[in-house]
């Protein structure tokens, strides 16, 4: 059984995110599953970088906090590492580099596997940025694996730059393939061969796979303003613009990203807009302009710490209740929170289709730690998702032409009114920010105000009675306690299941809100003892549960130093409730 | 399909008046039908036009038509998008989406009601009002001096820059007329005389000052010779088109749309080859 993790770390500049990239898919290329989180200051060069990979043989839900394999391509990633490396554990290293007489590790039964990364690179006339391809051809041996995955790896990645570079950084691997089994034949404990036909993985991130399904979903505009963590969404939509057939724009502030996004959307084009809480604060009278005049739109949110601007490349879950109350006055919006790729994946391909049928905003509320992180997911869980765009009462021409007295917000029994697009025949109407007729005229009319709020209103029924989904739940039924938690937090509790399936089982919210309070509540109360999950400091979903249910859930985990939560830290709290 | 709405609410005499017949005559004039194009009103008196202009329209936030409308037009690059907003609008609240549509020359025809105060919250002063000009917020006279909106897009990479003046609505049509067949980024800054709010620049004082560009040698596709011309206040102050400058547009720099409009794209994307980079 194969459970090993595996760490870099590095200056910024020194490739460490692509060795980690690199790990990841030589593992799903061999036929594990992989796991990837990384931690990285908001700095271009310099600061400490590290990046660690866990492999199984079985799904891998999340990091853990001890270290099978730790490279170091300084002295930095040693000193404030070693305490990590797990009781038998190995250390590759830079001896000229490293100063490793004061570790504190002696008695942890450690293999140091010394490696002259400067001094190999320099006799082969080399250059220094290729030290991570020496550590990645000494980790193929040390850990039994195919090195011709790893060469077909580097000339993917370097095809644009041509042969000659493709060779040099494969001369390099293989120099750090030749030294370490010349010089430690018998590698490490754990090894991960290739394995024969094991079906095709992708190796992922958050922002790819969102960016995936948004293709898949048929957005055609993407808006945004870079901001870390959704920044890779906008470059990876942005790269295959041209092949999608997607409108990428930069704009000039969120303001105008998400006034652009609801003008396309209003012309008929499905429109997604991408930030983090600073940026999404300047997006929210425009979330309030899609309640009122009723136009979809797919905001994904991509949280860090915070308050300002807080800790931009770490995570967090502060924001849930920012979004549930963002934009002024009363309309109705969807908030949708994915634990993993694959919920990443089937979310946004749902988001894109709530917003068309009730015509409000969708959020699909995510944070650094899922966004930025890499896993593996079977192809074929992709693949075989054929859930159909659906665009609600979106009208064609033939349907529109055949309507005597067209009103865009005709009063409905589900609350929702058939749309037409401007440019259409017979399609006359006006989109209103202010309060309006059936027709889109503005009024001021008691009855008319009324009438419209409860029209808004009245898409929430229709969505709780169609497509509202109650948590979905994990594990035995019998275990005695049950932990609740949202979002990204599935991946630490999940893995931490693996190991205490007995003492827990877990209820997982993807669909935050709205929430059916009926049905909620009386699951809450059939649950035994609650222990409530999240990564942020007030415990939100925690206040959400207690608005919708009424049930205030007194055990708790927290966490908010910009860190993710640990299956070891989730077993722990377990372990003290029992 | 002639653009009847609802009998305006803005006060008699009202500069509004004549810049709402100029943009319906332009319509007319043009063969735009009230189903085929997009009108985005932002907010303030000019915005309150959306009631009785009744053609497809978006009523926008404050400050906000802009951005909207550039959205319209990337979806639908066949459509004419016109932003009908005010000088507080987008000078002030949305001055940095007018630089920004400016510069990405996206075709659509922007048409400023200036008054030079905030009519509909009662007087306030607008960004173009001139220095000392005493309001409800500026009792003791404002001390900024007024925003230049002409040198502003010229300098912004604006490709068709004109001066109207709500008092001369045959002018002003043939203006709005060749903004809205200008392919590329068109602002019509408006002179508009207040009634209520605005005793200094009144019809008498614009109609002292204003004289025609066309009656001139002004040569529009001179960008010095137009920033001259937008720099010209006081005694005497032009109106007609200042500058105007061929350069392709927002949606005709995207390859994606080449082939046809955003809207009409097939939604149904085979992300197979997508998918296999991640292998």
């Amino acid at each position: 059984m194969v459970d090993l993790t595996v760490k870099i770390g590095g200056e910024a500049g020194f490739g460490i995110q692509t060795c980690g990239l690199f790990i990841g898919k030589i593992a799903a290329r061999s036929g594990y599953h992989a796991f990837e989180y990384s931690e990285y200051p908001s700095l271009i060069r310099g600061g400490h970088n590290v990046i660690e990979v866990r492999i199984s043989d079985d799904k891998v839900y999340s990091q853990e906090k001890k270290t099978d394999v730790l490279i170091c391509l300084n002295e930095e990633t040693f000193k404030l590492h070693q305490d990590e490396i797990k009781e038998g554990g190995a250390v590759i290293f830079d001896q000229d580099k490293v100063d490793i007489r004061e570790a504190k590790t002696a008695n942890k039964n450690i293999s140091y596997l010394r490696l002259p990364f400067a001094k190999i690179l320099k006799d082969a006339s080399l250059s220094l940025v290729m030290m991570n391809n020496i550590a990645l051809g000494a980790l193929m041996h040390i850990l039994g694996a195919d090195f011709e995955v790893l060469k077909g790896l580097i000339s993917e990645n370097f095809a644009r730059k041509g042969e000659e570079v493709i060779n040099k950084n494969i001369q390099a691997a293989n120099l750090g393939y030749t030294y370490a089994k010349k010089n430690y034949p018998l590698g490490y404990k754990i090894k991960i061969p290739k394995k024969p036909e094991t079906p095709e993985k992708l190796y992922i991130s958050g922002n790819e796979m969102v960016g995936l399904a948004a293709i898949a979903s048929g957005c055609k505009l993407y808006c945004a303003y870079p901001m870390t963590p959704a920044s890779t969404l906008l470059h990876y939509l942005a790269s295959k613009s041209e092949e999608s057939g997607m409108v990428v724009k930069h704009a000039e502030d969120e303001i105008s990203v998400i006034n652009m996004a609801i003008g396309a959307s209003w012309a008929g084009v499905r429109a997604m807009v991408g930030t983090s809480g600073g940026g999404f604060a300047l997006m929210v009278e425009g979330v309030s302009l899609a309640g009122i005049t009723e136009t979809p739109i797919v905001i994904l949110m991509g949280q860090r710490p915070g308050p300002a601007t807080g800790m931009p490349t770490w995570t967090e879950q502060g924001d849930l209740l920012f979004i549930l109350h963002a934009g002024h006055g009363e309309f109705p919006k969807i908030v949708l929170a994915p634990g993993d790729m694959e919920e990443a994946f089937k979310l946004t391909l749902e988001a894109f289709n709530l917003a068309d049928i009730y015509q409000t905003p969708v959020f699909l509320l995510t944070d650094k730690y899922i966004l930025e992180g890499h896993q593996s997911i079977e192809e074929s869980k992709i693949k075989s998702e054929k859930l159909k765009i659906n665009r609600g009462k979106l009208l064609t021409q033939e349907e529109l032409i055949k309507i005597a007295d067209y009103k865009r917000y005709q009063d409905t029994d589900d609350g929702v009114s058939p749309r037409a697009i401007p440019g259409m025949k017979n399609s006359l109407h006006q989109a209103n920010s202010y309060e309006h007729l059936e027709d889109g005229h503005t009024t001021e009319d008691a009855r008319q105000r009324c009438l419209q709020v409860e029209k808004r209103n009245r898409k929430v029924k229709t969505f709780l009675a169609k497509d509202a989904k109650l948590p979905t739940f994990y594990g035995k039924k019998e275990a005695p306690i049950t932990v609740i938690s949202w979002g990204s937090m599935k991946a630490p509790i999940l893995q931490a299941m693996k190991s205490g399936g007995e003492k827990f089982n877990y209820l997982h919210f993807s669909y935050l809100f709205p929430l059916p309070e009926k049905e909620l509540t009386k699951l809450i109360h059939s649950l035994k003892s609650i222990l409530l999950v999240e990564n942020n400091s007030t415990a939100q979903l925690g206040q959400l549960l207690r608005m919708v249910t009424g049930v205030e859930i007194e055990n708790k985990l927290l966490k908010y130093s910009g860190r993710p939560i640990y299956p070891e830290e989730v077993l722990e709290k377990v372990d003290q409730l029992l | 399909m002639n653009f009847e709405g609802y009998f305006p609410t803005w006060c008699p005499g009202c500069g509004n008046f004549g810049i709402w017949a100029g943009v319906k005559s332009a319509f007319k004039n043009l063969g735009i039908t009230a189903d085929n194009v997009a009108v985005i009103f932002g907010i303030g008196c000019s915005g309150n036009m959306n009631d009785f202009l009744w053609g497809n329209s978006f009523h926008a936030l404050h400050g906000r038509a802009v951005p909207v409308a550039v959205g319209v037009k990337i979806a639908n690059h066949k459509l004419p998008v016109v932003a009908i907003v005010g000088d507080g609008d987008c000078y002030g609240e949305g001055g940095n989406h007018l630089i920004h549509a400016a510069r990405g020359n996206h075709d659509i025809t922007t048409v400023v009601h200036d008054n030079r105060v905030y009519g509909l919250t009662t007087g306030q002063v607008a960004p173009t009002a001139l220095q000392g000009f005493k309001s409800k917020s500026t009792p003791s006279g404002i001390i900024e001096i007024p925003l230049n909106p002409i040198a502003l897009a010229i300098v912004s990479g604006a490709t068709f820059v004109a001066q109207g003046f709500a008092g001369d609505i045959n002018h002003l049509t043939g203006l709005i007329e060749e903004a809205i067949v200008h392919k590329g980024f068109s602002l019509v800054n408006i002179f508009q005389p207040c009634v209520t709010f605005n005793p200094i620049t009144t019809y008498d004082w614009y109609n002292k000052r204003v004289y025609k560009l066309s009656d001139k040698n002004h040569d529009t596709h001179d960008l010095k010779s137009a920033l001259e011309k937008s720099m010209e206040f006081g005694e005497k102050i032009p109106i007609g088109v200042i500058y105007q400058e061929d350069r392709p547009t927002y949606t005709e720099s995207l390859p994606q749309l080449q082939k046809g409009v955003l809207v009409d794209a097939d939604l149904n994307i085979d992300i197979d080859t997508f998918a296999t980079e991640f292998v």
